[in-house]
Protein backbone atom coordinates (compact mmCIF):
# COMPACT_ATOMS: atom_id res chain seq x y z
CA UNK A 1 0.00 0.00 0.00
CA UNK A 2 3.19 2.04 1.06
CA UNK A 3 4.00 2.30 -2.56
CA UNK A 4 1.14 2.71 -4.10
CA UNK A 5 0.31 5.57 -2.08
CA UNK A 6 3.90 6.93 -3.36
CA UNK A 7 3.15 6.50 -7.00
CA UNK A 8 0.05 8.03 -6.50
CA UNK A 9 1.43 10.80 -4.89
CA UNK A 10 4.00 11.67 -7.47
CA UNK A 11 1.27 11.10 -10.36
CA UNK A 12 -0.66 13.68 -8.22
CA UNK A 13 2.38 16.04 -7.87
CA UNK A 14 3.08 15.91 -11.62
CA UNK A 15 -0.66 16.82 -12.47
CA UNK A 16 -2.53 18.11 -10.20
CA UNK A 17 -5.72 18.27 -12.03
CA UNK A 18 -5.74 14.43 -12.55
CA UNK A 19 -8.21 12.35 -10.71
CA UNK A 20 -5.85 10.40 -8.88
CA UNK A 21 -6.60 11.89 -5.79
CA UNK A 22 -9.71 9.64 -5.33
CA UNK A 23 -7.30 6.31 -5.33
CA UNK A 24 -4.72 8.30 -2.97
CA UNK A 25 -7.54 9.61 -0.89
CA UNK A 26 -9.12 6.25 -0.25
CA UNK A 27 -5.90 4.51 0.74
CA UNK A 28 -4.66 7.07 3.13
CA UNK A 29 -8.40 6.67 4.56
CA UNK A 30 -7.94 2.91 4.73
CA UNK A 31 -4.52 3.37 6.22
CA UNK A 32 -5.94 5.61 8.95
CA UNK A 33 -4.50 8.82 7.72
CA UNK A 34 -7.38 10.67 7.72
CA UNK A 35 -6.28 14.35 7.87
CA UNK A 36 -3.86 13.63 4.93
CA UNK A 37 -6.84 11.84 3.26
CA UNK A 38 -9.49 14.68 3.74
CA UNK A 39 -6.97 17.29 2.47
CA UNK A 40 -6.68 16.00 -0.21
CA UNK A 41 -9.94 14.79 -1.23
CA UNK A 42 -11.67 17.85 -0.83
CA UNK A 43 -8.60 19.56 -2.82
CA UNK A 44 -9.61 16.94 -5.36
CA UNK A 45 -13.37 17.65 -4.95
CA UNK A 46 -12.53 21.45 -5.48
CA UNK A 47 -11.62 20.76 -9.20
CA UNK A 48 -13.71 17.96 -9.97
CA UNK A 49 -17.27 18.94 -8.54
CA UNK A 50 -18.91 17.10 -10.70
CA UNK A 51 -17.89 13.98 -10.14
CA UNK A 52 -19.85 11.79 -7.95
CA UNK A 53 -16.71 9.49 -6.59
CA UNK A 54 -14.78 12.12 -5.62
CA UNK A 55 -18.03 13.36 -3.08
CA UNK A 56 -18.34 10.02 -1.96
CA UNK A 57 -14.83 9.96 -1.14
CA UNK A 58 -14.92 12.97 0.93
CA UNK A 59 -18.01 11.75 2.48
CA UNK A 60 -16.19 8.50 3.67
CA UNK A 61 -13.39 10.40 4.97
CA UNK A 62 -16.08 12.68 6.65
CA UNK A 63 -17.80 9.67 8.36
CA UNK A 64 -14.97 8.11 9.70
CA UNK A 65 -13.73 11.61 10.99
CA UNK A 66 -16.87 12.41 13.29
CA UNK A 67 -18.39 14.50 10.79
CA UNK A 68 -21.61 13.46 9.80
CA UNK A 69 -22.75 16.23 8.77
CA UNK A 70 -20.73 16.74 5.97
CA UNK A 71 -21.09 13.29 5.07
CA UNK A 72 -24.66 13.53 5.07
CA UNK A 73 -24.04 16.23 2.62
CA UNK A 74 -21.67 15.08 0.35
CA UNK A 75 -23.46 11.62 -0.05
CA UNK A 76 -26.48 13.85 -1.36
CA UNK A 77 -24.48 15.19 -3.28
CA UNK A 78 -23.56 11.84 -4.66
CA UNK A 79 -26.73 11.08 -4.91
CA UNK A 80 -27.82 14.55 -7.31
CA UNK A 81 -24.73 13.74 -9.63
CA UNK A 82 -25.37 9.98 -9.57
CA UNK A 83 -28.92 9.18 -8.95
CA UNK A 84 -29.25 5.53 -7.35
CA UNK A 85 -25.76 5.12 -6.37
CA UNK A 86 -25.24 2.10 -4.04
CA UNK A 87 -22.76 3.64 -2.21
CA UNK A 88 -24.31 7.08 -0.88
CA UNK A 89 -27.16 5.04 -0.28
CA UNK A 90 -25.43 3.05 1.92
CA UNK A 91 -23.44 5.99 3.80
CA UNK A 92 -26.63 7.84 4.23
CA UNK A 93 -28.44 4.52 5.35
CA UNK A 94 -25.53 4.28 7.84
CA UNK A 95 -26.24 7.47 8.97
CA UNK A 96 -29.82 7.27 9.41
CA UNK A 97 -29.83 3.91 11.58
CA UNK A 98 -27.41 5.98 13.52
CA UNK A 99 -29.53 8.60 14.45
CA UNK A 100 -32.34 5.89 15.23
CA UNK A 101 -34.29 6.40 11.58
CA UNK A 102 -34.58 2.73 10.94
CA UNK A 103 -37.39 3.56 8.13
CA UNK A 104 -35.25 6.07 6.41
CA UNK A 105 -32.07 3.67 6.34
CA UNK A 106 -34.10 0.23 5.24
CA UNK A 107 -35.36 2.66 2.24
CA UNK A 108 -31.47 3.88 1.32
CA UNK A 109 -30.57 0.15 1.89
CA UNK A 110 -33.02 -0.87 -0.23
CA UNK A 111 -32.19 1.37 -3.22
CA UNK A 112 -28.31 0.50 -2.61
CA UNK A 113 -29.29 -3.29 -2.55
CA UNK A 114 -30.97 -2.89 -5.77
CA UNK A 115 -27.88 -0.93 -7.40
CA UNK A 116 -25.81 -3.47 -6.10
CA UNK A 117 -27.19 -6.46 -5.30
CA UNK A 118 -23.58 -8.70 -5.19
CA UNK A 119 -22.91 -6.59 -1.67
CA UNK A 120 -24.03 -8.99 0.67
CA UNK A 121 -23.30 -6.37 3.61
CA UNK A 122 -26.33 -4.41 2.36
CA UNK A 123 -28.86 -7.69 2.87
CA UNK A 124 -27.73 -7.89 6.36
CA UNK A 125 -28.21 -4.05 6.83
CA UNK A 126 -31.56 -4.39 5.47
CA UNK A 127 -32.29 -7.41 7.64
CA UNK A 128 -31.02 -5.52 11.00
CA UNK A 129 -32.68 -2.07 10.76
CA UNK A 130 -36.39 -4.02 9.59
CA UNK A 131 -34.83 -6.55 12.53
CA UNK A 132 -35.89 -9.62 11.19
CA UNK A 133 -35.17 -12.55 13.11
CA UNK A 134 -31.77 -14.22 13.45
CA UNK A 135 -30.25 -10.55 13.10
CA UNK A 136 -30.74 -10.11 17.27
CA UNK A 137 -30.15 -6.78 19.05
CA UNK A 138 -26.46 -6.55 18.92
CA UNK A 139 -26.16 -7.25 15.02
CA UNK A 140 -24.60 -4.10 13.70
CA UNK A 141 -25.74 -2.98 10.06
CA UNK A 142 -22.28 -2.35 7.98
CA UNK A 143 -20.18 1.23 8.21
CA UNK A 144 -20.29 2.64 4.65
CA UNK A 145 -16.60 2.28 3.78
CA UNK A 146 -16.69 -1.62 2.94
CA UNK A 147 -16.90 -1.86 -0.58
CA UNK A 148 -18.24 1.79 -1.28
CA UNK A 149 -15.31 3.41 -3.43
CA UNK A 150 -16.35 1.39 -6.73
CA UNK A 151 -19.59 0.71 -6.47
CA UNK A 152 -21.39 0.69 -9.66
CA UNK A 153 -23.62 3.67 -10.46
CA UNK A 154 -27.39 2.35 -11.33
CA UNK A 155 -26.54 3.36 -15.06
CA UNK A 156 -23.75 0.41 -15.50
CA UNK A 157 -24.60 -2.87 -16.12
CA UNK A 158 -26.14 -5.37 -13.52
CA UNK A 159 -22.84 -6.82 -11.27
CA UNK A 160 -22.28 -10.25 -12.67
CA UNK A 161 -22.55 -12.01 -9.09
CA UNK A 162 -26.31 -10.84 -9.45
CA UNK A 163 -26.86 -13.57 -12.35
CA UNK A 164 -27.12 -16.95 -10.98
CA UNK A 165 -26.47 -19.75 -13.85
CA UNK A 166 -27.25 -23.91 -12.86
CA UNK A 167 -24.51 -24.26 -12.82
CA UNK A 168 -21.80 -21.46 -13.52
CA UNK A 169 -18.24 -23.88 -12.94
CA UNK A 170 -18.88 -25.39 -16.22
CA UNK A 171 -19.25 -22.44 -17.96
CA UNK A 172 -15.84 -22.86 -19.86
CA UNK A 173 -15.92 -26.35 -20.05
CA UNK A 174 -15.37 -27.24 -23.42
CA UNK A 175 -12.94 -23.59 -23.87
CA UNK A 176 -10.61 -25.43 -20.92
CA UNK A 177 -10.05 -28.34 -23.31
CA UNK A 178 -6.33 -29.55 -23.02
CA UNK A 179 -4.60 -26.34 -23.00
CA UNK A 180 -5.88 -23.83 -20.71
CA UNK A 181 -5.91 -24.89 -16.89
CA UNK A 182 -8.33 -21.89 -15.60
CA UNK A 183 -10.94 -19.68 -17.22
CA UNK A 184 -12.65 -17.48 -14.77
CA UNK A 185 -15.27 -15.05 -14.83
CA UNK A 186 -14.87 -12.55 -11.86
CA UNK A 187 -16.77 -9.68 -10.62
CA UNK A 188 -15.52 -6.31 -9.89
CA UNK A 189 -14.84 -8.06 -6.28
CA UNK A 190 -12.20 -10.81 -7.94
CA UNK A 191 -15.08 -13.16 -6.74
CA UNK A 192 -15.62 -15.94 -8.79
CA UNK A 193 -18.96 -16.22 -10.37
CA UNK A 194 -18.37 -18.47 -13.26
CA UNK A 195 -15.53 -21.09 -14.35
CA UNK A 196 -13.10 -23.05 -12.69
CA UNK A 197 -9.31 -24.40 -12.14
CA UNK A 198 -8.94 -27.94 -13.62
CA UNK A 199 -7.27 -28.63 -10.98
CA UNK A 200 -5.80 -32.16 -11.50
CA UNK A 201 -5.96 -33.78 -8.24
CA UNK A 202 -4.64 -30.47 -7.20
CA UNK A 203 -6.80 -28.18 -4.31
CA UNK A 204 -8.95 -25.85 -6.40
CA UNK A 205 -7.18 -22.15 -6.72
CA UNK A 206 -9.96 -20.55 -8.56
CA UNK A 207 -11.08 -18.25 -5.47
CA UNK A 208 -7.31 -17.53 -4.69
CA UNK A 209 -5.98 -17.00 -8.57
CA UNK A 210 -9.35 -14.54 -8.70
CA UNK A 211 -8.97 -12.42 -5.57
CA UNK A 212 -5.07 -12.08 -6.26
CA UNK A 213 -5.33 -11.16 -9.95
CA UNK A 214 -8.41 -9.07 -10.11
CA UNK A 215 -6.47 -6.34 -8.54
CA UNK A 216 -4.25 -6.35 -11.61
CA UNK A 217 -7.71 -5.00 -13.58
CA UNK A 218 -8.16 -2.32 -10.85
CA UNK A 219 -4.72 -1.16 -11.66
CA UNK A 220 -4.93 -1.10 -15.23
CA UNK A 221 -8.14 0.98 -14.78
CA UNK A 222 -5.88 3.65 -12.63
CA UNK A 223 -3.37 3.81 -15.08
CA UNK A 224 -5.31 4.15 -18.09
CA UNK A 225 -7.49 6.70 -17.03
CA UNK A 226 -3.91 8.83 -16.75
CA UNK A 227 -2.06 7.39 -19.48
CA UNK A 228 -4.97 8.90 -21.95
CA UNK A 229 -4.96 5.20 -23.98
CA UNK A 230 -8.51 4.42 -23.39
CA UNK A 231 -10.44 1.70 -21.78
CA UNK A 232 -7.80 -1.26 -21.62
CA UNK A 233 -9.10 -4.84 -23.88
CA UNK A 234 -6.25 -7.35 -23.08
CA UNK A 235 -3.53 -8.03 -20.14
CA UNK A 236 -1.45 -11.02 -20.84
CA UNK A 237 1.71 -11.81 -19.33
CA UNK A 238 3.95 -14.53 -18.93
CA UNK A 239 4.68 -15.98 -15.55
CA UNK A 240 7.07 -19.16 -14.09
CA UNK A 241 4.59 -21.64 -14.40
CA UNK A 242 1.71 -19.51 -16.52
CA UNK A 243 0.80 -17.16 -19.05
CA UNK A 244 -2.29 -15.23 -17.75
CA UNK A 245 -4.70 -13.22 -20.12
CA UNK A 246 -7.32 -11.61 -18.80
CA UNK A 247 -9.97 -8.83 -20.49
CA UNK A 248 -12.98 -7.22 -18.83
CA UNK A 249 -16.66 -8.18 -19.23
CA UNK A 250 -19.17 -6.02 -17.91
CA UNK A 251 -17.94 -4.55 -14.87
CA UNK A 252 -15.86 -7.74 -14.29
CA UNK A 253 -13.01 -9.93 -15.80
CA UNK A 254 -12.36 -12.66 -17.35
CA UNK A 255 -9.08 -14.75 -16.56
CA UNK A 256 -7.85 -17.17 -18.50
CA UNK A 257 -4.41 -19.28 -17.63
CA UNK A 258 -2.49 -21.90 -19.08
CA UNK A 259 0.96 -23.75 -18.54
CA UNK A 260 3.93 -21.71 -19.79
CA UNK A 261 4.22 -24.64 -22.63
CA UNK A 262 0.97 -23.32 -24.15
CA UNK A 263 1.78 -20.85 -27.10
CA UNK A 264 1.11 -17.24 -26.20
CA UNK A 265 -1.18 -16.49 -29.21
CA UNK A 266 -2.99 -19.55 -28.44
CA UNK A 267 -3.98 -18.66 -24.94
CA UNK A 268 -5.40 -15.16 -26.31
CA UNK A 269 -7.54 -16.91 -28.58
CA UNK A 270 -8.78 -18.86 -25.57
CA UNK A 271 -9.36 -15.76 -23.85
CA UNK A 272 -11.79 -14.68 -26.62
CA UNK A 273 -13.65 -17.54 -26.78
CA UNK A 274 -14.00 -17.41 -22.84
CA UNK A 275 -14.64 -13.56 -23.34
CA UNK A 276 -17.46 -14.24 -26.04
CA UNK A 277 -18.99 -16.96 -23.91
CA UNK A 278 -18.55 -15.19 -20.87
CA UNK A 279 -21.20 -12.08 -22.66
CA UNK A 280 -23.46 -14.18 -24.12
CA UNK A 281 -24.02 -15.93 -20.92
CA UNK A 282 -24.13 -12.14 -18.69
CA UNK A 283 -26.84 -11.29 -21.55
CA UNK A 284 -28.84 -14.25 -21.92
CA UNK A 285 -28.29 -16.06 -18.55
CA UNK A 286 -26.74 -19.38 -19.97
CA UNK B 1 26.67 10.74 -20.83
CA UNK B 2 25.67 7.55 -22.50
CA UNK B 3 23.87 5.29 -19.79
CA UNK B 4 24.21 1.24 -20.50
CA UNK B 5 20.76 1.41 -21.57
CA UNK B 6 21.31 3.44 -24.46
CA UNK B 7 21.79 1.14 -26.85
CA UNK B 8 18.96 -1.52 -25.86
CA UNK B 9 16.38 1.71 -25.67
CA UNK B 10 17.53 2.33 -29.42
CA UNK B 11 17.34 -0.88 -30.27
CA UNK B 12 13.55 -1.39 -29.10
CA UNK B 13 12.63 1.75 -30.22
CA UNK B 14 13.52 1.63 -33.57
CA UNK B 15 10.73 -1.04 -34.02
CA UNK B 16 7.10 0.59 -36.01
CA UNK B 17 4.99 2.05 -34.03
CA UNK B 18 7.07 2.30 -30.38
CA UNK B 19 6.85 5.39 -29.39
CA UNK B 20 9.12 4.90 -26.13
CA UNK B 21 11.11 3.05 -24.19
CA UNK B 22 12.16 3.65 -20.94
CA UNK B 23 14.02 1.75 -17.79
CA UNK B 24 12.37 2.27 -14.73
CA UNK B 25 12.98 1.29 -11.33
CA UNK B 26 10.00 -0.87 -10.48
CA UNK B 27 9.88 0.39 -6.57
CA UNK B 28 9.41 4.26 -7.06
CA UNK B 29 8.63 4.65 -10.87
CA UNK B 30 11.20 6.58 -11.12
CA UNK B 31 13.20 6.90 -14.76
CA UNK B 32 16.53 5.31 -14.96
CA UNK B 33 16.92 6.10 -19.14
CA UNK B 34 14.10 6.65 -21.48
CA UNK B 35 14.50 7.38 -25.68
CA UNK B 36 10.81 8.71 -26.15
CA UNK B 37 9.02 10.32 -28.68
CA UNK B 38 8.55 13.93 -28.95
CA UNK B 39 5.23 14.66 -26.77
CA UNK B 40 5.17 10.94 -24.57
CA UNK B 41 4.82 11.87 -20.89
CA UNK B 42 7.88 10.03 -19.87
CA UNK B 43 7.60 10.35 -15.83
CA UNK B 44 3.86 9.55 -15.72
CA UNK B 45 4.14 6.38 -17.85
CA UNK B 46 6.77 5.21 -16.18
CA UNK B 47 5.10 5.82 -12.63
CA UNK B 48 1.65 4.15 -13.89
CA UNK B 49 3.20 1.73 -16.06
CA UNK B 50 5.72 0.34 -13.12
CA UNK B 51 3.10 0.69 -10.88
CA UNK B 52 0.72 -1.76 -13.10
CA UNK B 53 3.58 -4.33 -13.61
CA UNK B 54 4.25 -4.05 -9.74
CA UNK B 55 0.68 -5.22 -8.86
CA UNK B 56 1.02 -7.95 -11.68
CA UNK B 57 4.28 -9.20 -10.72
CA UNK B 58 2.91 -9.44 -7.16
CA UNK B 59 -0.58 -11.10 -7.94
CA UNK B 60 1.17 -13.44 -9.80
CA UNK B 61 3.69 -14.81 -7.20
CA UNK B 62 0.65 -14.59 -4.57
CA UNK B 63 -1.88 -16.42 -6.97
CA UNK B 64 1.15 -19.31 -7.13
CA UNK B 65 2.47 -18.81 -10.66
CA UNK B 66 5.75 -17.54 -10.09
CA UNK B 67 7.63 -14.47 -11.22
CA UNK B 68 6.71 -12.40 -14.11
CA UNK B 69 8.80 -12.41 -17.50
CA UNK B 70 6.88 -10.42 -19.74
CA UNK B 71 3.55 -7.98 -19.03
CA UNK B 72 1.67 -6.49 -21.95
CA UNK B 73 -1.17 -4.27 -21.32
CA UNK B 74 -3.71 -3.41 -24.62
CA UNK B 75 -6.15 -0.80 -24.80
CA UNK B 76 -7.66 1.80 -27.43
CA UNK B 77 -5.10 3.90 -28.12
CA UNK B 78 -2.09 1.96 -27.19
CA UNK B 79 0.02 -0.79 -26.07
CA UNK B 80 2.14 -0.79 -22.82
CA UNK B 81 4.77 -3.70 -22.34
CA UNK B 82 7.39 -4.08 -19.91
CA UNK B 83 9.88 -6.93 -18.82
CA UNK B 84 11.42 -6.71 -15.21
CA UNK B 85 14.26 -8.06 -13.65
CA UNK B 86 16.06 -6.99 -10.52
CA UNK B 87 14.57 -4.60 -9.44
CA UNK B 88 14.59 -2.61 -13.15
CA UNK B 89 12.08 -2.80 -15.52
CA UNK B 90 12.06 -2.05 -19.74
CA UNK B 91 8.86 -0.34 -20.09
CA UNK B 92 7.93 -0.05 -23.83
CA UNK B 93 4.91 2.73 -24.84
CA UNK B 94 3.65 1.87 -28.54
CA UNK B 95 0.77 1.99 -30.72
CA UNK B 96 -2.02 -0.50 -31.81
CA UNK B 97 -0.03 -1.38 -34.67
CA UNK B 98 3.38 -2.79 -33.22
CA UNK B 99 4.80 -5.96 -33.72
CA UNK B 100 4.29 -7.49 -30.06
CA UNK B 101 5.86 -10.91 -30.86
CA UNK B 102 9.25 -9.04 -32.36
CA UNK B 103 9.18 -6.40 -29.41
CA UNK B 104 8.33 -9.00 -27.01
CA UNK B 105 11.42 -11.19 -28.40
CA UNK B 106 13.50 -8.47 -27.96
CA UNK B 107 12.67 -7.13 -24.56
CA UNK B 108 12.93 -10.45 -23.09
CA UNK B 109 16.86 -10.44 -24.76
CA UNK B 110 17.09 -6.75 -23.40
CA UNK B 111 16.77 -8.36 -20.00
CA UNK B 112 19.90 -10.52 -20.19
CA UNK B 113 21.33 -6.97 -20.05
CA UNK B 114 20.48 -6.64 -16.63
CA UNK B 115 21.55 -10.00 -15.13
Amino acid sequence: MTDDIRVLSEALAIDPASTVFVQLGELLRQRGDLDLAYRIAVRGLERHQQRADAHDLVARIASDRGDLERAKAEWEAVLILSPGHAAAHKGLGFLCYRNGDRETAGKHFDRALAADPSDATLATALRTVRGEPGTGRSARVPTPPIGAPHAAPPHAAPPLAAIRPADPRTLFADVLGGAARTVLLLDGDGYVVAGAHAADGSEDRSALIGAQLSGVSEEADRAMRHLGLGRWSQIVFEAESASVAMAPARSGVVLVAAPRSVPLGLVRRILEQALERARRWLEHGA
Amino acid sequence: MTSPFATLLFTLVRHRGVKGCMVVDERDGVIVDANLQLGVDGAAMAALAASVYRKARRAATAAGFGEIAFFELDAEHGRVCAAGRGGLVVVLVAENRVNLGLVRVEMLRALEAFA
